[in-house]
């Protein structure tokens, strides 16, 4: 009885035990299953969200841009500004849960994926049995054999196909042929410029081509009326040979006279500064109140007007001509017009520019009794004050991808070209006279879209340029680099602003940084807050101001670096900031110009509207301000 | 700090502040509440003792995976070994610095002069190698990530027929020579950027990436350990020095029973039976004198295909694959938006310069060419010699060249004494 009872209680527990042991197996075979459906699940969550957030660009958003678009046509609907913040936040939001999703689904899975593994080790370490594979018939000899065979046939495959594949590969490198400059004209082709000495023109050789109203002094002669002139005379470069019709004079204007009109980007030094007074603050378009005139530019253009005594020149250029445009300053009448055309090396096609830049990007100079205008073609004209040619070369078509767009700028009797291109970058003086090379220094620099700037520097001039990585100075008489700063990247397209001995560099994804110069040149301060994309820095009185292209105006303390304010405006800002008594003009790309009164506060002084998009800087001349919109010349005043 | 660590770390510093520059590319969010834009941060590079103290963990893993293998016999210490190593060599420190990719560290720091070659990769490189020399391939069977994640689920694996695993397991070598040619002509770390399971480790891949390592994974509980045995290059340098190796681990302690298990438990196929020679004996002497008279033809017909190959194989090149963009498409130079073209625009560099530097590189992978299809002629050749060779086995043996020293055989062997 007790041997039978003992053995019924052995066999109870190990019932128990096999009972156990079913149940674990069991529960992890459940587990198991859980796991697997629940990281399958997981997964397919995963590659969903995965390809949502692929296609989902917060940037890209349809209707946001569309709300944007209204908001160019209606820049003061508050109420559309407010939605457009909105739905800019929602988008945001939904993209970034989104990443977080993937983010904790990605841990879910891993968790899911380690219970299931765990959950299958257990499940096989609890079967008593050992676990053989599922195993094939072998024979080592007739394997050996078999393997041998397959081997044989999979190599020879191989490398069979990889001759086939050899020999059917097209050879692309063995078919590039260097072309020859002279290939590439007969081809019509774009000549690219390498970095070489320019050379000496040539005398004129026949009369340049002026287009001119019947009146000398004030031309009444409509656009149509030029369309009808003669064709133009073939020259080759030229230069003024005969002094008896050479209006040219050898005096070289004074700073002051400089500083009287407008002669150049941003101003008589090219640093946004202004000296004019009683200059306008606002205008009402609708009304035509202190719109004196406006007039459509015949050919398109982003540079800027310049402004000596009472003429005003823009050029403007397509794919048919590149011209230069004289209008009266009081009237808007145009007075001559003058076109760059047949002048050697000129690319007989034009090169590809983008349409934001163009092939008249360049403000044109003068010093009152010549005008200067360089175009996306290398094309560099000079005419006197009635349009007459003076000279005219090709300084080689610039390699560059968006269009050059450096400014001219005039020193003495030095015309100063900023020539950073990607085939090569220099900064040449021109003689304003007949364009013979005054001198002529390589850079060490990549391709730039920034203008040159006059600095006097302890009481001596300088002309100080940017680009990738370089800020340097150099003296505007010999070409001598006299400093460099290394502190710039990426495509460099804002001007320096200088003030009080310190120049002030920046660019969008670079840097904002104030250099100080005199016997070395040194960075004293450095910020990153806000960074320009096109608009030049603004320094005067102490005071520094950026343009954004995303519309934001922030001022800084020039000394170091302090902000002071920051403004924020629905269009993006290309237009460089100008400063004219004690009023900084700001022209967004959506036509505004904010009027903003300088100092440590932000004070608005007066906002009016275009009623066209506007890139070009404002210019000052004789009580009046000039502005250039796309299509538009206006003149503003009482 | 040493001058090479100092470059080490600059290297590392740029590198990682890439992430940093794009993130700045971001534009600003608009915010009403006064919030400020937080300065840009960049990520320090890793600290010289955390770089020390990888190697120190690569040498006591591989201390405690030989120990476990080779002394205590002990599979369920190779596998928590190997779980311990998936958690820090993988997870924690996401895949990298890893001994596979190292091969391709050496081999810059040999042609390129300007590479500097920190001391780290080279560790990682030799003593993983050092230690299959003498105890075979204990860091695949505990210390690396890949293997580890791949044992891991390694559930129902079967048996491959060996003509298979033959004609597969050349393609490691395959991987091998491409590896060292992207990385000798400096043109890409090929297997760095093919990792399959990195996207794992880092909880962010490309989405082919990842479903790559998936799939590796998915085919990993029928096929064990996929990656290591049909892909991995530097499981052939392991396999190289294994096979030399005189500790290497034991099915048995002592005599073997022929029982059969350590046969049926071992997922590689990596198990010598015991065998006696079949057939002829003069046959077979003339059928391994004919694959050995062979060997140089193979060497030959591989290295030509692989010098024809050297056109399409050198369009991986960055530089090569521009030019030849180039000079297809003209156009792509104006055009803004191809990144590549705009960066040559603005390097000032002339196409001539760029064509001439791009058919150097063509003549590299051309003499590259030769070199790769010659060492695939060879391995063809070898292991066919191999193929036609025999040697009585009285026992089970490990096969010393693809044996992983998982341990499985071991802790199936009824004989524990």
């Amino acid at each position: 009885m007790l041997v039978n009872s003992k053995l019924g209680t052995v066999n109870f527990m190990e019932g128990k035990d096999k009972l156990k042991q079913t149940d674990k197996l069991k529960l992890a075979r459940i587990i198991a299953w859980g796991a697997a459906i629940f990281s399958l699940i997981v997964s397919v969550m995963l590659i969903a969200n995965y390809l949502q957030l692929k296609m989902v660009d917060p940037l890209e958003s349809p209707a946001l841009k569309l709300l944007v678009e209204q908001l160019h046509e209606n820049p003061n609907d508050d109420v559309l500004k407010e939605n457009i913040r909105a739905l800019d936040l929602l988008i945001r939001k939904a993209y970034f849960t989104s990443q977080w999703q993937i983010r904790t689904g990605a841990y879910l899975l891993i968790f899911g994926v380690l219970v299931f593994v765990l959950a299958v080790r257990y499940q096989k370490s609890l079967r008593s049995g050992l676990e053989e594979l599922e195993s094939i018939e072998k024979d080592p000899f007739l394997d050996k054999q078999l393997a041998r065979k397959w081997l044989v046939f999979s190599s020879a495959g191989f490398f069979v196909l990889a001759l086939l594949a050899g020999f059917s590969s097209s050879n692309i490198l063995d078919q590039y042929e260097p072309e020859t400059v002279e290939e590439k004209l007969a081809d019509n082709q774009v000549e690219v410029i390498e970095v070489q000495p320019v050379a000496t023109p040539e005398p004129v050789a026949a009369e340049p081509e002026v287009e001119e109203s019947p009146d000398e002094n004030l031309a009444t002669e409509t656009e149509e009326e030029h369309a009808e002139e003669a064709e133009p005379v073939a020259v080759k470069e030229e230069k003024a040979a005969d002094p008896t019709s050479a209006e040219v004079q050898p005096a070289i204007p004074s700073k002051e006279e400089f500083r009287k009109n407008y002669p150049f980007f941003r101003g008589p030094d090219g640093d946004g500064i202004s000296y004019k007074m009683n200059v306008p603050e606002k205008w009402d378009m609708a009304s035509g109140d202190q719109v004196l005139w406006k007039v459509k530019v015949p050919k398109h253009g982003y540079n800027s007007p310049i402004v000596w005594g009472d003429q005003l020149f823009v050029s403007g250029a397509d794919q048919e001509a590149r011209e230069v445009y004289c209008y009266h300053a009081t009237s808007g009448d145009l007075l001559w017009t003058a076109q760059a055309n047949q002048i050697q090396g000129s690319p007989a096609k034009m090169p590809k520019v983008t349409e934001d830049t163009g092939l008249a990007a360049p403000t044109m100079a003068t010093n009152g009794q010549a005008v200067f205008a360089l175009f996306g073609t290398g094309d560099l004209l000079a005419t006197d004050m009635n349009g007459k040619r003076v000279w005219a070369k090709n300084l080689g078509v610039p390699d560059n991808h968006y269009g050059h767009s450096s400014s001219l700028i005039i020193f003495k009797d030095k015309l100063i070209v900023q020539y950073d291109t990607n085939r090569g970058s220099k900064v040449m003086a021109l003689s304003t006279v007949d364009g013979s090379t005054q001198w002529e220094t390589t850079r060490k620099v990549n391709i730039s879209w920034a203008s040159p700037v006059l600095a006097d520097v302890e009481g001596k001039p300088q002309l100080i340029l940017t680009a990738d990585p370089l800020v340097a100075g150099y003296d505007p008489e010999t070409g001598k680099e006299l400093w460099t700063v290394d502190c710039m990247m990426g495509e460099v397209g804002p001007s320096v602003g200088y003030t009080n001995g310190v120049v002030y560099a920046a660019n969008e994804y670079a840097i904002l940084a104030a250099i100080k110069i005199g016997a070395t040149a040194e960075v004293i301060w450095e910020e990153s807050e806000y960074l320009p994309e096109v608009a030049s820095p603004l320094a005067v009185d102490g005071f520094l101001l950026i343009a954004t292209s995303y519309g934001v105006v922030a001022c800084y303390n020039a000394t170091d670096g302090t902000k002071y304010w920051e403004q924020e405006y629905a269009d993006g800002i290309y237009a460089s900031p100008v400063y004219a008594e004690g009023k900084v003009y700001v022209m967004d790309m959506g036509g505004n110009l904010h009027v903003i009164r300088l100092g440590k506060e932000f004070e608005l002084v007066a906002e009016s509207a275009l009623g066209e998009k506007a890139v070009c800087a404002p210019v000052f001349a004789n009580g009046r301000m000039y502005l250039r919109g796309f299509d538009q010349l206006y003149c503003i005043g009482k | 700090m040493n001058r090479l660590s100092k470059i080490f770390f600059t290297l590392s510093a740029i590198i990682l502040s890439i992430p940093a520059w794009a993130q700045q590319r971001f534009p600003k969010p608009e915010f009403e509440t006064g919030y400020v834009q937080p300065a840009t941060s960049q990520t320090s590079p890793r600290l010289l003792f955390l770089e020390y103290l990888d190697v120190f963990v690569l040498m006591a893993a591989l201390a405690v995976a030989t120990w476990f293998v080779v002394k205590k016999r002990s599979r369920r210490g190779v596998m928590w070994t190997s779980v311990f190593s998936l958690l820090y060599f993988g997870f924690y420190r996401e895949g990298c610095i890893c001994s596979i990719g190292a091969i391709q560290n050496i081999t810059l720091a040999i042609f390129d002069p300007a590479y500097v070659l920190p001391l780290t990769a080279l560790l990682f490189f030799l003593l993983p190698l050092v230690v299959s020399l003498f105890y075979g391939r204990t860091f695949c069977a505990g210390v690396c990530p890949l293997g580890a994640i791949q044992d891991l689920v390694a559930f129902r694996p079967i048996e491959l027929p060996k003509w298979l695993q033959k004609v597969l397991g050349m393609i490691p070598y395959l991987y091998l020579g491409l590896a060292i040619l992207y990385a000798a002509t400096r043109s890409e770390f090929l297997i760095c950027r093919y990792d399959p399971f990195v996207g794992f480790f880092r909880f962010d891949a490309d989405f082919q990436m990842l479903l790559l390592g998936g799939l590796f994974l998915l085919v990993g509980i029928f096929v064990a350990r996929p990656y290591c045995r049909f892909f991995c290059p530097y499981g052939v340098l392991l396999g190289w020095m294994s096979t030399f190796s005189k500790k290497h681990m034991q099915i048995t302690p002592s005599n073997c029973i022929q029982c059969k298990l350590c046969a049926n438990s071992c997922p590689f196929g990596a198990i010598e039976k015991p065998v006696e020679e079949e057939g002829n004996r003069r046959t077979n002497v003339q059928r391994l004198m004919t694959y050995l008279f062979f060997i140089p033809l193979w060497i030959g017909i591989g290295g030509l295909a692989g010098s024809a190959l050297h056109v399409p194989l050198a369009k991986f090149n960055k530089t090569v694959y521009l030019a030849e963009q180039l000079v297809v498409h003209p156009e792509f130079k104006q055009d803004p938006d191809h990144l590549d073209a705009r960066a040559f625009m603005q390097s000032g560099k002339s196409m001539d310069t760029l064509v001439e530097e791009a058919k150097a590189i063509r003549s590299q992978f051309y003499w590259g060419g030769w070199l790769l299809g010659g060492f695939m002629g060879l391995v063809v050749g070898l292991t066919l010699v191999k193929l036609a060779s025999h040697r009585n086995r009285k026992d089970y043996e490990p096969d010393k060249t693809n044996c992983l020293s998982c341990g499985r055989c071991m802790d199936y062997c009824p004989v524990k004494n």
